[in-house]
């Protein structure tokens, strides 16, 4: 089954942005902290944006290499939420034991 | 007078392949797995609804494997693959993936088609002298390419080129995955002669068999087959004429249809549902049924119903009538009209409306009617309303509740109504 824990809370996000060859501006959420705790990602799954009525958000699908994550960023209001961690049972034995940063 | 063209006789089709078709591996499992990666290189299924009895709607490369299919069960699936990972839809993803590879097909030329959600063709016709002067296969690969840059690494897709819809499908299909294959006049024989009657799009069981009645029992005596006995004997239907065409070369499939019906059905998330719970869901269908005949810019003089109950039996009703309606209360009434009028011969288990008879919707014509001014206003404001704040957000007290339910959830074949049901609350 879906290895799925919903969190949907702000979180504090440092995000890079880059500009490449095209006009726009990419952004790659590089840490996080939530819960006392700090994730560094290492890979974006997918970024896409979407829609809550007429505010746009954008959705990053990220993972830091021992579990998913969903973050959304409100391009209204300017925040970040953490709408779940998932799939930490399918990470690699070696990554869910090193201790938690 | 003849029924059908006696003596159809076509050779094959010399032209260079002019059509690429392309077609996204596993397309709901594949994004599934760019997007989440630690589900890469995993035997994965992505059903609408998270429950035993739901169906397989897309299963990755490592489930398939395993035996596992489109359109089993969650249990059937699980019993072939106990590792099994299975996930529900998110149907924001995969509209960005369409959209993205929709800008990519249109770069290359103005006359691209989506067949449906995860395939596409662009025909190349009246782009070659000036814009696309490369061969296709070089064009095929960059499409690849650009597709990773810009959803991800993990996308993969398969690539056919041909001289027509037909025969460029079936080269997409012909090594999977991430396969490119082009067929000509030059190759098509040893191409058809690698495949089975049931490989090819369209031929399923039924015309498999209707075939081997006829004594043609692979693709190449397909091939053969003249046109009348194709029309005559096999189809006993124009179908024949069209087949043998088809697989000669030549273009048939260019054919867009109208809009016919717009509808929602929905599946009882209780099979020993009340009264009230059954209604609460049928308003919320009209509901949505409403919505998107608006976002077509439809009204529809006819409306359907289609129940289906616990023991088996099923019932439809359906009545046409004079005056166009298109507001989500007009439609409701009139579903309810219907559904005052099936036979209770149990608990209901599948419940789908839709509308028929469209017309274009005449919305700035103002009734003589003043509680009709009325009906049309407050469904305007309520539309303006689910449009600021995402849909369902302001409901019929019928219908209260029921969208937690009713999910919406990816729709198979068209992709009339994405950018519409993407607008969530």
């Amino acid at each position: 089954m879906d290895q799925t824990t919903l969190i949907n809370k702000d979180v504090s996000i440092v995000a890079y942005y880059f500009r490449n060859n095209t006009r726009r501006l990419r952004c790659f959420p590089k840490r996080m902290e939530y819960d006392g705790k700090r994730v560094d990602f290492t890979e974006t799954g997918l970024v896409h944006p979407t829609k809550q009525g007429q505010r746009m958000i954008h959705v990053f699908d990220m993972t830091d290499g021992a579990a998913d994550y969903r973050l959304e960023f409100d391009a209204q209001a300017l925040s970040w939420k953490l709408v779940y961690i998932a799939d930490t049972n399918y990470a690699p034995v070696s990554s869910r034991l090193a201790p938690a940063a | 007078m003849p029924r059908y063209q006696a003596d159809l006789r076509l050779p094959l089709n010399t032209e260079a392949p002019q059509i690429l078709h392309i077609d996204l591996n596993s397309c709901f499992a594949t994004v599934e797995q760019q997007a989440r990666p630690m589900l890469r290189g995993r035997p994965l299924g992505v059903t609408n609804r998270l429950t035993k009895n739901a169906c397989v709607v897309a299963a990755s490369y490592e489930a398939k494997a395993e035996g596992v299919k489109v359109g089993m069960t969650f249990s059937e699936a699980k019993l072939l693959c106990p590792d099994l990972i299975m996930i529900e839809t998110d149907p924001p993803k995969y509209h960005h993936v369409y959209k993205e590879l929709v800008k990519i097909m249109r770069s290359y030329s103005p006359d691209i088609g989506m067949k449906s959600i995860d395939e596409g063709i662009i025909d190349f016709h009246g782009t070659r002298q000036h814009v696309n002067r490369r061969p296709l296969a070089v064009i095929g690969h960059e499409i690849k390419q650009r597709l990773r840059e810009r959803v991800g690494g993990w996308m993969m897709c398969n690539i056919g080129v041909a001289p027509n819809r037909f025969l460029a499908k079936t080269a997409a299909s012909l090594h999977k995955p991430d396969g490119l294959d082009i067929i000509t006049h030059k190759n098509l024989r040893e191409t058809l002669a690698t495949l089975e009657l049931t490989d090819l799009t369209g031929i399923a069981e039924r015309n498999q068999a209707r075939l081997n009645a006829a004594g043609i029992h692979t693709p190449l005596q397909f091939l053969d087959a003249p046109a009348d006995v194709l029309s005559r004997k096999v189809f006993k239907s124009v179908c024949g004429d069209d087949w043998y065409k088809r697989l000669r070369g030549w273009e048939v499939d260019n054919v867009e249809f109208d809009t016919k019906t717009i509808g929602r059905q929905f599946v009882m998330d209780d099979y020993n549902a009340s009264e009230d719970k059954v209604r609460n869901r049928l308003a919320h269908l009209c509901e949505s049924t409403g919505l998107k005949l608006r976002y077509k810019g439809f009204c529809a003089r006819g409306i359907s119903l289609h129940i289906q109950y616990k023991t088996g039996d099923a019932w439809h009703g359906r009545k046409a009538f004079k005056s166009s309606f298109y507001t989500t209360s007009e439609i409701f009434r009139r579903a309810l009209l219907l559904y005052n009028q099936h036979p209770r011969l149990g608990n209901v288990v599948m419940i789908s409306v839709s509308c028929y008879l469209l017309e274009p919707a005449m919305t700035n014509q103002m009734s003589i009617l003043d509680e009709v001014n009325q009906e049309r206003r407050l469904t305007e404001a309520m539309d303006e309303l689910n449009g600021r704040y995402g849909n369902y957000t302001v409901v019929f007290a019928s219908s209260l509740g029921a969208d937690k339910e009713i999910k919406q959830k990816i729709p198979f074949g068209t992709t009339r109504y994405f950018e519409l049901l993407c607008n969530r609350a």
